[in-house]
């Protein structure tokens, strides 16, 4: 097993004496990701997500509970895990913006031990891999988010992990940038292997990277399953955007919400569980008045509010 | 965590510096306004005291003022500070996520980062010094002062690395920075060679760990033969770095207990 955490609790006291205030940041935490598998842990600030990121990465010692890493008790033997996981904070570079990435990589290899050769090797194969390897040679501080990001993705790959940790990685880039670094995630994955453990707010990141979403909310597990499943439950409310040259009746079908309604444009709500989507649109395209249309999934804050919503298993 | 790794950081830390030549002009030229008043300065009261202060002339006051102020100029001016940034925003943290021990790479990296910058401003020190007062008293005593220096800024590293640690109890290390600077100013004879201290003050200084990181090489450059000095750099050497890795460790511990 990849990942395994039971009853995993973290208590933190702030304040002096009089003052002071025990948080619990997670409670009774588990959870179990099998080898190769892609999981988007997800849940809103302040959920727990980074404090459970950091104990299962050895940086953080639980309050209570048990948890293994590749067989190993996180924070028992964090060095020795180092070595086995990869892990990219969106927020925080591993490279030196003075530096080109390959100089970088040259003081992380040592690091993780990597004779030259095996280095130069690595590599070669990331830089083939992700597309990059024009972009090793020059300084990071002229790379742009996206191109950077492959870089460090490269840095975190370097030591071949076997589970890659990612928290926010797509955050700040461009839509094009970001499906390109999904990519790159599943075809890692796919050709190698590696777990992903993927942390983040864009649902979109969650649709075509993970298989399995695990949702905490408060400390504790709230959602735990398939993002197929996840889709057909929680993403079945689809928003529709219509342009119109005439004025048109608002379709009267239960499930359908009227957003606005003007003589030129249409927003309206479809609970799909209620009324498939089609069926809107059919009735919709009906007539002569419609000449632009577009379905779009809720905002994010939609869904995850509906998922937060839930009560603890 | 091996050798080569360290090796690599000090590289790496030196390859940022010379590839950002910027900072290091800064630098040069803060360090010779510096080096310029103050050798001035000691020229001026070593005259009105007959041509010897403590046994210093005008030419080796100037060679040590130009070696002391290059082994603490060198070092970054904010590091204990910086440091403490890191601790206290968790950046730290994420540090903790390398099979090698942070301590140990953030030293290699500052001595990187650090050794240019020395080479230059010694170098340029050693032609003010050269024009305005004389060669160096002794050249015997600068081939001494020269692995001096770099012992001096080993040990003045690991030392704000062991204050900045504060930072992991106390979330801020910027009063630790402040009375640090002053404590080398004075008892590291930065400013004033040990010599010309008050006899208490003098004595007191003998048991503190500063005056390897400035003294120690200035006294060697002033022409001073006293090899025993690099000796007392490395015996303070090894105090600090055992003093560095038990608080940085408890630090790291604390953080791991208490959370970033």
């Amino acid at each position: 097993m990849g990942i395994e955490a039971r009853t995993l609790t973290k208590v933190f006291e702030t304040g002096h004496r009089r003052n002071r205030r025990r948080i619990e940041a997670v409670r009774e935490l588990t959870l179990s990701v099998a080898d190769g598998e892609r999981v988007a842990y997800i849940g809103p600030n302040g959920a727990g997500k980074s404090t459970s990121i950091k104990i299962l990465t050895g940086i953080l010692h639980p309050t209570s509970g048990e948890a293994t890493v590749l067989g190993v008790t996180p924070w028992e033997d964090r060095q020795r895990l180092a070595r086995r996981i990869g892990t990219l904070f969106g927020q925080r570079s591993v490279l030196w913006l003075e530096l080109t990435p390959r100089q970088s990589y040259r003081m992380l290899a040592a690091i993780y031990g990597l004779d030259r050769g095996a280095e130069l090797r690595r590599i070669a194969q990331l830089g083939e891999l992700l597309g990059a390897s024009d972009l090793f040679d020059q300084p990071v501080r002229s790379l742009s988010l996206g191109q950077r990001m492959r870089c460090e993705l490269a840095a975190c790959l370097l030591h071949d992990p076997e589970i890659l940790f990612l928290d926010e990685p797509t955050i700040g880039l461009d839509l094009v940038a970001k499906q390109r670094f999904r990519e790159l995630l599943v075809g890692l994955n796919e050709q190698q292997g590696t777990t992903i453990f993927l942390t983040s707010h864009d649902v979109a990141d969650i649709e075509h990277v993970a298989k399995r979403a695990i949702v905490i909310n408060h400390g504790e597990v709230i959602y735990d399953d398939e993002v197929a499943a996840m889709r057909r439950t929680l993403l079945a409310t689809k928003v529709v955007e219509v342009g119109l040259i005439a004025p048109l009746a608002a379709p009267t079908r239960p499930g359908v919400t009227m957003l606005e309604h003007t003589d030129h444009t249409m927003r309206l709500v479809v609970d799909t569980h209620v009324t498939p989507i089609r069926v809107v649109l059919d009735e919709l395209l009906a007539g002569p008045a419609v000449v632009d249309i577009s379905v779009v999934d809720p905002p994010l804050e939609q869904v995850i509010a509906e998922i937060y919503e839930r009560p603890a298993r | 965590m091996t050798r080569r790794a360290l090796v690599e950081a000090v590289r790496g830390a030196a390859q940022r510096v010379i590839a950002e030549p910027g900072g290091l002009g800064v630098s040069l030229a803060f360090y010779l306004v510096i080096v310029g008043v103050l050798s001035g300065l000691w020229r001026v009261a070593v005259e009105n005291n007959g041509g010897d202060l403590a046994g210093y002339s005008a030419v080796a006051l100037t060679w040590y003022i130009i070696t002391s102020e290059s082994a603490t100029v060198a070092i970054h001016a904010r590091l204990i500070a910086d440091i403490g940034d890191d601790i206290g925003s968790g950046a730290i943290a994420v540090e903790l996520l390398r099979p090698a021990s942070v301590l140990g790479l953030r030293v290699a990296a500052e001595v990187g980062r650090t050794l240019p910058k020395l080479a230059v401003l010694w170098v340029a020190g050693g032609l003010l010094a050269t024009t305005v007062a004389g060669a160096p008293p002794r050249p015997l005593a600068l081939l001494l002062a020269a692995p001096s220096l770099v012992l001096a800024v080993i040990a003045n590293l690991i030392a704000q690395h062991a204050v900045a640690a504060a930072a992991f109890w106390l979330r801020d290390a910027g009063s630790a920075w402040f009375l640090y600077l002053k404590a080398v100013f004075i008892t590291g004879g930065m400013i004033i060679p040990l010599e010309l201290l008050p006899n208490g003050l003098q004595r007191f200084s003998l048991f503190l760990p500063f005056r390897a990181m400035a003294y120690a090489p200035a006294r060697l450059a002033a022409g001073y033969i006293e090899p025993e000095l690099l000796l007392q750099q490395v015996a303070w050497i090894g105090v600090l770095a055992v003093l560095a890795v038990a608080v940085f460790g408890a630090g790291e511990r604390r953080l791991q207990v208490v959370g970033g």
